[in-house]
């Protein structure tokens, strides 16, 4: 093919009829020209575009709308608001697994651990621990006092405000009260931290601070707290002190009169009856007391 | 046309710009795979692609867009199927006075001939012909529709020209 920048252009439509007619003599057009010609003719399907238009809005109606929302935020803050409620609550529901035992003047209750360590509550305790994760670790809060049975495993540890008590496997006492704090080790071996002092206690041996003084305590000799067996035995205790446990043991309240509750008391009581525990905490320490209604008054006899 | 840049997320701008040029889609998309509905398909594929893509379409290259995304859905999803045109129906002879019979068959023999040799272009000549031919395209409206150089275009054309002439002058 001739001239084919001039007949590119004369189907651009880029020459003038002069040029055509001088193209067409120098070349034997008649089979293109025809060609273009009809091919021009030629007819594509005709395409309703308003129709289509609609089709394709109906098509993207939906993308539309997202399209153009913007985010509601009063909207997402109640969603997360409700949501965030509604975890909390079920956070707590489900898993916050904190057991917890408490025991009321006058009594003793028995717990039994996950792991079938016993705890003895005495009177007037709490004790909690998380149930969930006992198995990673065993570990329990105390106040008050508890004698522990501790099966053999991993680290036993009881916290309480005075100080941890962590042990792998023993029968021990840890009694925390105001100003008080005493782990008493019967069998194994116990380690206390106190003040991040950590002091091992054989079995026998006693760990004792009074008003933040730590106190060099006899050896004992029992098997098991006095108090298991309804017995509160004492090893020079403040009377302060004493008089603090009885009042645990009894639902009473006791004053005292002229008397010194510093004065040392060594001896026991028992949980079962009022009157001989308050002779047996009163006579050795040469006082006398009386009762009026709950409340017991200790004084001395030359007071009266 | 840069006041329409940003607007094309607009409807009225959208819907001009669709009536505009929804033919001419639909023609392009047709020269490509010779079905009407699918070629319909494919361009309202094409102009949904847009739609979605709105913002981040620069406005003066929205046509050339749009040519190659029924372009490219061409190429993924429709079997290529042979490309036959039928003419208008008053389509008006090369030679308007000559009503003699013979001529009349003659012109009628020659367009059946046309139809097949078109349908045997290329895909790539056939749609830079019929471009030109039926919308009436210049070679460089042409070049930026479809994101190719005019000296491509024209070189497709005079190949197109060249395989119809000695397709039609063989038979």
């Amino acid at each position: 093919m001739k001239n084919e920048k001039e007949i590119l252009k004369w189907l651009n439509n880029e020459l003038s009829s002069e040029e055509i007619e001088d193209l067409k003599q120098s070349e034997n057009l008649q089979t293109l020209e025809k060609i273009a010609h009809y091919a021009s003719q030629l007819e594509t399907p005709k395409v309703d575009a308003h129709a289509a238009l609609e089709a394709f809005k109906a098509k993207n109606h939906s993308k539309k709308k997202t399209k153009v929302r913007t985010l509601d935020f009063k909207a997402l803050y109640r969603v997360a608001a409700v949501l965030v409620v509604m975890l909390t609550s079920a956070y707590f529901l489900f898993f916050n697994n904190t057991k917890s035992f408490e025991t009321q003047i006058a009594q003793t209750k028995t717990v039994t651990l996950p792991d079938n360590s016993e705890v003895i509550l005495n009177a007037a305790s709490k004790l909690t621990f998380n149930e969930k994760k006992w198995a990673d670790k065993r570990a329990l809060t105390l106040e008050g006092e508890a004698y522990f049975k501790v099966q053999k495993g991993q680290t036993f540890s009881v916290n309480t405000t005075a100080g941890v008590v962590t042990v792998l496997g023993t029968q021990f006492n840890v009694k925390e009260r105001k100003n008080y704090f005493e782990v008493n080790c019967y069998e194994g071996l116990v380690s206390v931290t106190y003040n991040n002092e950590t002091i091992k206690l054989p079995p026998g041996k006693t760990f004792r601070v009074i008003n933040g003084i730590i106190e060099n305590v006899e050896d004992i000799n029992a098997q098991n707290p006095s108090w298991i067996q309804q017995e509160s035995s004492f090893n020079k205790i403040p009377l302060n002190q004493v008089i603090a446990e009885l009042e645990r043991q009894y639902d009473i309240k006791i004053k005292v009169k002229g008397v010194d509750t510093s004065k040392l008391f060594t001896g026991s009581f028992t949980h079962t009856d009022k009157e001989i525990a308050l002779q047996a905490v009163t006579i050795p320490l040469k006082l006398s007391y009386r009762i009026e209604g709950k409340t017991i008054i200790f004084y001395t006899y030359d007071v009266k | 046309m840069s006041a329409e840049k940003s607007t094309l997320c607009e409807e009225n701008h959208f819907r001009d710009f669709y009536l505009k040029h929804v033919q001419s889609a639909n023609n392009f998309a047709y020269y490509k795979c010779g079905d009407d509905e699918a070629a319909l398909d494919l361009v309202q594929d094409a102009f949904t692609k847009i739609w979605e893509n709105c913002s981040k379409i620069d406005f003066s290259k929205v046509k050339t867009y749009l040519f190659t995304s029924i372009n490219n859905l061409f190429l993924n999803n429709i079997k290529h199927q042979k490309v036959v045109l039928r003419y208008a129906k008053d389509a008006p002879n090369l030679d308007t006075n000559n009503q003699s019979p013979e001529y009349l068959f003659e012109e009628e023999e020659f367009k059946q001939k046309l139809t097949k040799a078109i349908a045997s272009l290329s895909e790539a000549q056939r749609e830079v012909f019929l471009l030109n031919r039926i919308d009436g395209k210049k070679y460089r409206e042409i070049a930026e529709l479809l994101d190719i150089s005019q000296k491509t275009v024209e070189k497709r054309m005079s190949g197109a020209l060249q395989l119809l002439r000695a397709q039609i002058e063989n038979i």
